[in-house]
C-alpha cells in the first residue's frame, strides 16, 4: 500500500547533522553555477581590455562573499525556509515601499536602497521572496482549493502587490519576470489551462490601456524594438549596435579579447546587460551555444530537483527559482539579439552587477537546500504530522 | 484521508513541469536560432557592418594645379587661408560657440542656417565648417576669445585664388564649395566630409576638373564610438593636381576686357597659324574670387539679374546671326561654284524682289553696279541677294559647314555652343515647311535661322587668313596641328575675299574705315557685321529707318566685326560681338582694332621666318603629358611627319616640282 510507504518516508532524515548535509549537497549544479560564473568574470576582464580593473576583480569579490551566502542559506533547514517564508516577503514588500519613498534615482529609475555599506535593490529580492512566498501558499492548499478561483486571489495579489510597486519605479524588466514567474508556478500547481487563456485574453484587451500607463522611455523602447533601424543614432543605437556586435562574431567568433565593437565602446554598456553579445562576439556561434546551453543545464538541474524533492514547497521553490533563472536567460538574450525590447535585465551569474548575483546565489542557495532535504517530508502547515 | 489529493497534487505538478520543461526547450532553440541567424546567415553583413563602425577614413585635401597662361603667369594659384570649423562633440554648447562666434566674425543669415544644417546632419566628431578663407588678424581675434569659442578649431588651408579677379572669370571659370546636389549625387562620396573641398564650376576649372584636382589624401583610422582614435591602419598623402598651361596671352585679355568697356560683349583671338586662342573675354566680367566662398544671396541675384548676363560665357555660348561677316562664306561658295564671279559686276538699286516679297539693301538707293570685292566693302546685300540666289542655299551651306560653322570647336571647354548651319531638312522637321528662296536671301547675308558663337567666326577669319587650313582651336598649350589639314580652297578665291576684307577697313568707302590703322607697316583687314534683333516693318522703312541710338537698348543691332592682321602674312584673327551695340562698324570695328593693334605689338612677326607662316607664335615648352590625355582631339592621328625646317624646304620645292596642278599641302602665302 502506497498509504504505509508514505508513512514511512515522514520519519526519513527530518533532521539532518551539518555533516550530512555537506555530504547532501548538490556540487555538481554547484559547479556549473561557479563555471558560468567564471565565464562572466573572464568575460568582464576581456571588456576592460584584459585588466581586472574595474570590473573582474570586484565581481570576484562578490562571488565569493555569494557563493558563502549559497552555502549558508543551504544548510539552513528547509522547514525553517517554509516558516518564515512569509516573512521574508513582508520584509521584501516594506523594502520596496521604503525604495519608492526614499529610494536612490538612477538610470532613470528608482531601484536602489542605500544603506550605507551596499546598495540594496528590493526588486531584486522580491524575486526570491515571491517564489518563497508561493511556495508556501500553494504547499498549504489542496488540488482542489487550487482549482476554486478564490484561493488563486490571495497569490495573485502578492504577486500584483510588488509588480505594481515596481513599475511604479519604473522597472518594466523585473515587473515582467516577476509576471512570468507567478504564471509559471501557477501552470506549475494545477491552475486550468482555461483560466489562463481567459487572463492572457483580458491583457490582450487591455494592452491598449496599459500603454496609456507606461513611461514615455518605455514607450520609445518598445517603439524602436519594433523597428530599431529606423534611428540607428537615436534610441535604436542599443539594439544595432548590438546586433552589429553580435552578428559580426560569425562561426568561431573574433577571438578572446579580440572583439572590436564591444571594446571600441561601440556597444552600450557591453560589462551589464549586453556582457552576452561581447562573449558572442568574441566566441562566436558555437561560444553563445555553448553558453546557452550550460544555461539550460542549470535550469533542468532546478527542475529536476523539483521533481524529485518529496515535499511540495521544495518542489515549487526549486521550480520556481529555476523558473525565475530561465526568465533571466530568455529576456536577456532575446533583448540583446533584438528579439525582445531593451528592458534591462542582466545575464545571470555573468552581467557585472553584485545584487543580481547575490539573490541568484541565495536562490542557488535554496535550491540546494531542497536538494539536501529532499527526503523531508512537510505536513501541510508545516509540522511533520499534521495532515 | 489526505494521502489520494497529495499524491494528485505531485502527479499534476511532475506532469505539468514536463510542459513547461518542453516549453522552456522550444525558447532555448528559439534563442539559438536566432543567435545563428545572425552569426552564421548574416553573418557577413554585420562584419561589413561591424567593420564600417570602426573604421573612419578622413581625407586630406590635395592642393589644386595651377593654372599659367603661355607666359607663365598664374591665372589661378592656391592661397593659404584659415578656416574656422566646430566639432560638436568637444563643445560643450553650440549654440553658444556660434553666437559667440558672430560677434567676433559676422556671420550672415543664410550662413548660419547652413551650419545648423550641418550640424543636425553629421556625426558628432565630424568638423563641420564655421567659415572659411579667414585672414589672420581674424585668427588673432578668435585666439583672444578662445574661452568662448570651446569646441572650435583653426584650420589651415589652400584656397583657390585668382590674382587677376575679373580678367579672365569666364576662360578659368571658378570653384565653389561642394553643394547639397553634389552631395545628394554622391552621397557615400568621403569627400562630403572634408570641410573646404572646392570643385571646378565653369570654364578651364571645371572641363580640367580631373586633371587640376589632383587626389586626396587618406586616413584609414580604427575609431572607438566616440571617433576617437585607435590607430591608424592606412596612410596615403594627397597629390597634388597637375597644372595646365593654356595658349592665353594674360596682357591681352586685359586689353581686350578693357576694350570691351563693360558692354554685353564678347571678343575672341585666335593665331591663325595654329588656331591657340590668345585671349578670349566676355563682358561685363566678374570677380571668380567671389564664388570660393559662399556667396551671397544678394551678391548671386545681383548677377542673375543683370540684363546683361555677367556670368555667361558669351564667346562660346552666345550664339547670333553672323550677319554679313558670312557674306565671306557666301562669296567663297559662289567662286568655287562659278569662277566667273571674281570679274561679275551686279547692279544695286537698293532692293531684290523675289516674287511679291522686297529685300532691301542696308543702304536706301543701292550701291549701283559692284563687284565682289566692292560688295564685300561696302557690305551691299543686293549683291549677295542675287548670287545666293544663283548659287543657292545648299552650296553656301555646304562651305560653312567646311569652315567648322555649326559643330561645337571643342577648344577644351565644356559647354561650347554649337549654333546652327540650317538644311531643307531641317526646316522641313522643325517648322514642317520647304526650304524657299526667301531663306536663301536671309542667309546670304547671315540672317534668319543660321546662328555662329563669336568663337565659330573667328576660327573663320583665322582660316580664311591663313590661306584656308583647318588648324586645331585650343587653348590648352601644345595641341596645334603640325600640319593642320587643308580646306582646298583656291588660293586666288581667297585672295578677292581677302582684298574684299582690306577694302572694308583700308579703303575710304570700306564700312570700317575709321578704325583702320598702320603700326609699323602692319593694317588689318575685316568684315563688319550688324545684325537685326527685331523686324524692321514696312512701314518703319517708308518712314525712315530709326537711328540705333533712339531705340531701347535691347532692341538695337547687335554689332560684330572680324579681323585679321596683318595684311601680309597674317598672324592674328579677333572677332568682337557686341550685344545690342549698333553697328558693326561703330560699335565692334574699333574695339577690334584696339585689341589687334595691341596683339600686334605683343606678338611681333618673327622675321628669320618669313617662309613659313605655318608655325606657332612661340614655343610652347610647358606641356605635360596628362593633357594630350584629357583632349583625346589632340591625340588626332597625324599623317605627315615632324619635319625639319630645311627638310621642308626641300620637300615643298619637290612638291611643287613634281606636281603643280596638286593642291598646295604647304600654306600659300597671297
Amino acid at each position: 500500500m502506497p498509504f504505509f510507504k508514505d508513512r514511512n518516508c515522514y520519519l526519513k532524515n527530518y533532521n539532518l547533522s551539518l555533516t550530512d548535509k555537506i555530504k547532501a549537497f548538490n556540487y555538481k549544479l554547484l559547479a556549473l553555477v561557479c563555471l558560468t560564473v567564471f565565464i562572466g568574470i573572464g568575460t568582464l576582464y576581456s571588456a576592460a581590455n584584459g585588466n581586472l580593473d574595474p570590473w573582474a576583480d570586484k565581481q570576484f569579490m562578490r562571488f565569493l562573499l555569494s557563493l558563502s551566502v549559497l552555502i549558508c542559506v543551504s544548510m539552513v533547514n528547509l522547514r525553517l525556509w517554509m516558516k518564515y517564508a512569509y516573512w521574508i516577503y513582508g520584509i521584501s514588500f516594506l523594502l520596496l515601499i521604503g525604495v519608492t519613498l526614499f529610494g536612490h534615482v538612477g538610470m532613470g529609475a528608482q531601484r536602489w536602497l542605500n544603506l550605507g555599506f551596499m546598495r540594496l535593490q528590493p526588486s531584486e529580492l522580491m524575486k526570491i521572496a515571491l517564489v518563497l512566498a508561493l511556495a508556501r501558499y500553494f504547499h498549504s492548499v489542496t488540488l482542489n482549493d487550487i482549482r476554486s478561483i478564490r484561493s488563486i486571489i490571495p497569490p495573485a495579489l502578492m504577486m500584483i502587490l510588488p509588480v505594481s510597486l515596481i513599475l511604479e519605479q519604473p522597472d518594466l524588466g523585473t515587473a515582467l519576470m516577476l509576471v512570468f514567474a507567478t504564471a509559471a508556478i501557477f501552470f506549475l500547481v494545477g491552475v486550468e489551462w482555461w483560466k489562463f487563456a481567459l487572463v492572457g485574453t483580458g491583457v490582450l484587451t487591455a494592452i491598449p490601456i496599459l500603454w496609456t500607463c507606461l513611461h514615455e522611455y518605455q514607450k520609445k523602447r518598445v517603439m524602436t524594438f519594433l523597428n530599431p533601424e529606423s534611428d540607428p543614432l537615436g534610441s535604436g543605437y542599443h539594439i544595432m549596435q548590438s546586433k552589429i556586435a553580435l552578428g559580426s562574431g560569425g562561426l568561431l567568433g573574433k577571438g578572446f579579447m579580440e572583439s572590436t565593437q564591444s571594446r571600441l565602446n561601440f556597444l552600450p554598456e557591453k560589462q551589464t546587460d549586453f556582457i552576452f553579445t561581447l562573449i558572442a562576439e568574441e566566441f562566436g556561434f558555437l561560444g553563445s551555444t555553448v553558453l546557452i546551453l550550460l544555461f539550460l543545464s542549470i535550469i533542468i538541474y532546478c527542475f529536476y530537483i523539483g521533481v524529485i524533492s518529496n515535499n511540495y514547497f521544495g518542489k515549487v521553490l526549486a521550480t520556481g527559482l529555476g523558473v525565475n533563472f530561465a526568465l533571466y536567460v530568455f529576456i536577456n538574450i532575446g533583448m540583446v539579439s533584438g528579439l525582445l525590447p531593451v528592458v534591462g535585465v542582466p545575464l545571470p551569474l555573468v552581467s557585472y552587477g553584485g545584487t543580481a548575483m547575490m539573490t541568484l546565489f541565495f536562490g542557488f542557495g535554496l535550491v540546494e537546500a531542497v536538494y539536501i532535504n529532499k527526503e523531508m517530508v512537510i505536513g501541510r502547515n508545516g509540522s511533520i504530522d499534521d495532515d | 484521508m489526505s494521502a489520494p489529493w497529495k499524491y494528485e497534487k505531485d502527479r499534476v505538478f511532475s506532469k505539468r513541469i514536463l510542459v513547461l520543461l518542453g516549453f522552456f526547450l522550444l525558447l532555448i532553440a528559439v534563442l539559438i536560432s536566432r543567435v545563428f541567424y545572425l552569426q552564421i546567415l548574416q553573418g557577413e553583413r554585420y562584419k561589413f557592418l561591424a567593420d564600417k563602425n570602426r573604421t573612419s577614413i578622413r581625407l586630406t585635401m590635395p592642393s589644386r594645379g595651377n593654372i599659367f597662361d603661355r607666359n607663365g603667369v598664374k591665372l589661378a594659384e592656391n592661397k593659404k587661408t584659415f578656416q574656422a570649423i566646430l566639432i560638436k562633440d568637444e563643445a560643450q554648447n553650440v549654440d553658444l560657440v556660434i553666437e559667440n562666434f558672430s560677434k567676433i566674425i559676422p556671420l550672415e543669415e543664410d550662413e548660419i542656417t547652413r551650419i545648423q544644417k550641418d550640424l543636425k546632419k553629421k556625426r558628432a566628431y565630424m568638423p563641420v565648417l564655421i567659415k572659411d578663407g579667414l585672414s589672420f588678424s581674424d585668427i588673432a581675434k578668435l585666439h583672444l576669445n578662445a574661452p568662448d569659442l570651446i569646441g572650435l578649431q583653426i584650420e589651415e588651408e589652400l584656397t583657390r585664388f585668382y590674382p587677376f579677379k575679373d580678367q579672365n572669370a569666364h576662360l578659368i571659370g571658378y570653384v565653389s564649395l561642394l553643394n547639397e546636389r553634389d552631395l545628394e549625387n554622391n552621397p557615400d562620396s568621403p569627400l562630403a566630409d572634408l570641410p573646404g573641398y572646392r570643385i571646378g564650376r565653369t570654364g578651364v576649372e571645371h572641363s580640367f576638373e580631373s586633371v587640376l584636382k589632383g587626389s586626396p589624401g587618406m586616413r584609414k583610422r580604427e575609431v572607438n564610438a566616440y571617433g576617437h582614435l585607435v590607430r591608424v591602419l592606412e596612410e596615403k598623402d594627397a597629390e597634388k593636381g597637375e597644372n595646365l598651361n593654356l595658349t592665353i596671352d594674360s596682357r591681352l585679355q586685359k586689353v581686350a576686357l578693357e576694350a570691351l568697356n563693360g558692354e554685353s560683349a564678347s571678343a575672341v583671338v585666335m593665331d591663325v597659324n595654329t588656331g591657340a586662342i590668345l585671349a578670349l573675354v566676355s563682358s561685363p566680367s566678374f570677380d571668380s574670387n567671389i564664388f570660393t566662398m559662399p556667396v551671397s544671396t544678394k551678391v548671386w541675384k545681383s548677377l542673375i539679374n543683370n540684363e546683361r548676363r555677367p556670368l555667361q560665357n558669351k564667346a562660346l555660348t552666345g550664339t547670333y546671326s553672323p550677319g554679313s561677316i558670312f557674306k565671306l562664306v557666301v562669296s567663297l561658295a559662289a567662286l568655287e561654284e562659278k569662277a566667273t564671279y571674281q570679274q561679275k559686276k551686279i547692279y544695286c538699286n537698293g532692293k531684290h524682289t523675289v516674287g511679291n516679297h522686297d529685300f532691301h539693301c542696308w543702304k536706301r538707293g543701292g550701291h549701283g553696279f559692284v563687284n565682289l570685292e566692292e560688295a564685300l566693302m561696302h557690305s551691299c546685300d543686293v549683291y549677295f541677294y542675287q548670287i545666293a540666289e544663283q548659287i543657292g542655299a545648299e552650296k553656301i551651306l555646304a562651305m560653312a559647314r567646311r569652315f567648322g560653322l555649326g559643330s561645337a570647336l571643342d577648344i577644351g571647354i565644356k559647354g561650347e555652343k554649337e549654333g546652327l548651319v540650317p538644311s531643307s531638312a531641317w526646316k522641313k522637321s522643325r517648322f514642317k515647311d520647304e526650304w524657299r528662296t526667301g531663306d536663301t536671301i536671309n542667309l546670304s547675308i547671315g540672317q534668319g535661322f543660321i546662328t555662329t558663337t563669336p568663337l565659330q567666326l573667328v576660327y573663320l577669319i583665322s582660316q580664311i587668313a591663313n590661306g584656308g587650313y583647318k588648324v586645331k582651336p585650343h587653348i590648352i598649350q601644345g595641341q596645334e596641328l603640325l600640319n593642320p589639314p587643308s580646306l582646298n580652297l583656291n588660293a586666288w578665291h581667297l585672295r578677292l575675299v581677302k582684298s574684299g576684307m582690306n577694302m572694308v577697313v583700308n579703303n575710304e568707302k570700306g564700312t570700317a574705315y575709321r578704325s583702320r590703322f598702320v603700326q609699323k607697316g602692319e593694317r588689318m583687314a575685316g568684315k563688319t557685321a550688324s545684325t537685326q534683333v527685331r523686324r524692321i516693318s514696312k512701314k518703319e522703312r517708308e518712314k525712315g529707318v530709326i537711328s540705333q541710338d533712339k531705340l531701347p537698348w535691347k532692341y538695337r543691332d547687335h554689332a560684330i566685326f572680324g579681323a585679321y592682321a596683318p595684311l601680309d602674312k597674317p598672324r592674328l584673327a579677333v572677332v568682337v560681338m557686341v550685344e545690342h551695340g549698333g553697328g558693326g562698324a561703330s560699335a565692334a570695328a574699333p574695339v577690334a582694332s584696339q585689341i589687334l593693334k595691341e596683339a600686334l605689338r605683343l606678338f611681333p612677326a618673327e622675321k628669320k621666318e618669313e617662309k613659313e607662316s605655318n608655325i606657332p607664335l612661340k614655343t610652347e615648352p610647358r606641356q605635360s603629358q596628362h593633357l594630350k590625355n584629357a583632349q583625346p582631339t589632340s591625340l588626332a592621328p597625324q599623317p605627315m611627319p615632324l619635319l625639319l625646317k630645311s627638310e621642308q624646304n626641300t620637300q615643298e620645292s619637290l612638291v611643287k616640282k613634281k606636281s603643280e596642278n596638286q593642291t598646295p599641302n604647304k600654306l600659300e602665302r597671297i
